[in-house]
């Protein structure tokens, strides 16, 4: 399995400059206030991860790699792996970035601040990719990319639709009960549902013929 | 264990085809053409071996070890070169060491770039530069060089020129003289099996047609040319296939030496393996 996280971080180093130039430019645009350097980089890792994907299809990467000793199993498992890895990293960048901002532009460091978005970066990129993923390896990346463009704007016009008709408020202020407690509970729903998104995709995988 | 693959009643359905009941051996030291037109299930054979497709039923045995009980330890030891399914391109083959070294148990790396320097395979060029030729040395050079016992190729020389392919067919003739290890390989080069395989199994529509030695196809195997009174007295039992051309009448034979004896028709070509596809394709039974 080594061996295959490897091979997802020598696919993500081939693309290591676009990587640092964006990293660079967010980081002016985040110093000079006009965007939130925590927010871009995480969908920019989406974005390199499932690059990873559109390389194994087109070299039918997958067919080749089951025929290795637990391919089908250490496939999965690896490219779960690779994407927490290079999430963190990704993290632990921003976050320095961002600290490195804030005190030369306020001269003061709040690592509570640092850690709840580090905490929200995370978590919402995890979450992200945990949908999409069992959805890539079900349907392959070009369907999935259609799938979830069209989720996404479907689920977006069924709320606006819904929330013509049905008042939110008492919801709304259900749920804002919780925020206190968004800390704890927001990494414990993360890693539930990558969990889940990993067994769905383990056995999307091993019921899946090339 | 004489026999490194064996391989009984294999069968596979999808919607428009099927494997029906395939079943062939590779006995150690030998190399198995797997010969058969595109889409004949020559892949899907390759690929049930593999474990790669699922819902497949009859038994198959590599290393005296069932492929699904033991699939883990079986892949150790095979080597693998599948028709245009490798690593992604964008990948170097300094990258493919990386990688590797962490998959196979028995990879050697010193092993590996002896074959790129043998190969003159640049190591650290992305493979998306190297010709169709070079790609496929690259493959090769990755399937052997982890030591596996069992090569298994499908169409390994495809796309190469004439002297590539030489190049490739003496690193599998060197792969044999170990005893111990056997190749299968699945190729539409019948030239290459002609000068290297020792038993060629024939596949059509899903089925084993023919499956023997390469000596006994090519010796006793023959293509009968008469005219139409010739072809007449020829017995249903003599004839494997005939075509029937403006002039004359092509049948395939089992025995050039007995039938001529019969029917002391004079004119007998000696076959090749592609005389014999295009009869048992084309041919009429």
């Amino acid at each position: 399995m080594k061996g295959l996280i490897k091979k997802d971080f020598l696919l993500v180093k081939s693309n290591i400059k676009v990587l640092v130039i964006l990293f660079i430019v967010c980081g002016f645009m985040s110093f000079n206030g006009e965007m939130n350097l925590s927010f871009a980089l995480p969908f920019m890792s989406v974005v390199i991860m499932i690059s990873t994907f559109g390389y194994d299809a087109y070299n039918k990467w997958d067919a080749y790699v089951i025929a290795f000793p637990d391919g089908r199993k250490n496939n999965i498992k690896s490219k779960y792996i690779a994407t927490i890895m290079l999430l963190l990293m990704i993290t632990i960048g921003v976050s320095i970035i961002t600290a490195i901002i804030t005190y030369i532009k306020d001269n003061t460091l709040d690592f509570g601040a640092i850690l709840e978005m580090a905490l929200a970066m995370l978590s919402t990129t995890i979450i992200m990719q945990s949908i999409m993923y069992p959805i890539i390896y079900k349907f392959g990346l070009e369907k999935a990319r259609i799938g979830i463009f069209v989720g996404v704007f479907g689920l977006g016009f069924l709320a606006s639709l819904i929330s013509k008709f049905v008042d939110f408020n008492p919801i709304i202020q259900h749920l804002d009960m919780l925020n206190n407690y968004w800390i704890f509970i927001l990494p414990i729903a993360t890693i539930l549902l990558l969990y889940i998104s990993y067994k769905i995709s383990e056995k999307v995988y091993k019921n899946k013929e090339f | 264990m004489n026999n490194i693959l064996e391989v009984k009643n294999l069968s596979k359905e999808y919607n428009d085809f099927a494997l029906k009941n395939v079943s062939f051996e590779l006995p150690k030291g030998m190399i198995l053409g797997f010969i058969g037109e595109n889409g004949a299930g020559k892949t899907t054979t390759i690929k049930s071996i593999l474990n790669i497709v699922n819902d497949y039923t009859g038994e198959i045995n590599v290393f005296g070890m069932n492929n699904r009980k033991s699939e883990k330890a079986i892949k150790e030891d095979i080597g693998i070169v599948l028709d245009d399914m490798f690593f992604p391109e964008i990948l170097n083959p300094t990258d493919l060491n990386v990688i590797m070294k962490d998959i196979y148990v028995n990879w050697d790396s010193k092993l590996y770039f002896k074959y790129l320097k043998e190969f003159s395979l640049p190591i650290n060029n992305q493979i998306k530069t190297f010709s169709k030729g070079m790609r496929k040395k690259l493959e090769i050079a990755t399937a052997l060089s982890h030591q596996p016992k069992l090569l298994i190729l499908d169409e390994p020389t495809s796309g190469l020129d004439p002297v590539a392919r030489n190049e490739v067919i003496d690193i599998f003739q060197d792969f044999i003289q170990n005893e111990e290890c056997s190749i299968l390989l699945s190729s539409h080069i019948t030239t290459d099996l002609e000068h290297i395989a020792d038993y060629i199994v024939f596949i059509n529509d899903g089925e084993i047609l023919l499956s023997k030695t390469r000596d006994e196809l090519l010796e006793k195997y023959g293509i009968v040319k008469c005219t139409e009174i010739e072809f007449k007295k020829i017995s249903d039992i003599d004839l494997i296939r005939y075509r029937k051309s403006k002039y004359e009448y092509e049948v395939l034979v089992e025995n050039k030496k007995e039938f001529n004896k019969k029917y002391s028709i004079n004119t007998i070509d000696k076959i090749t393996l592609e005389d014999l596809m295009v009869m048992m394709i084309k041919g009429v039974k």
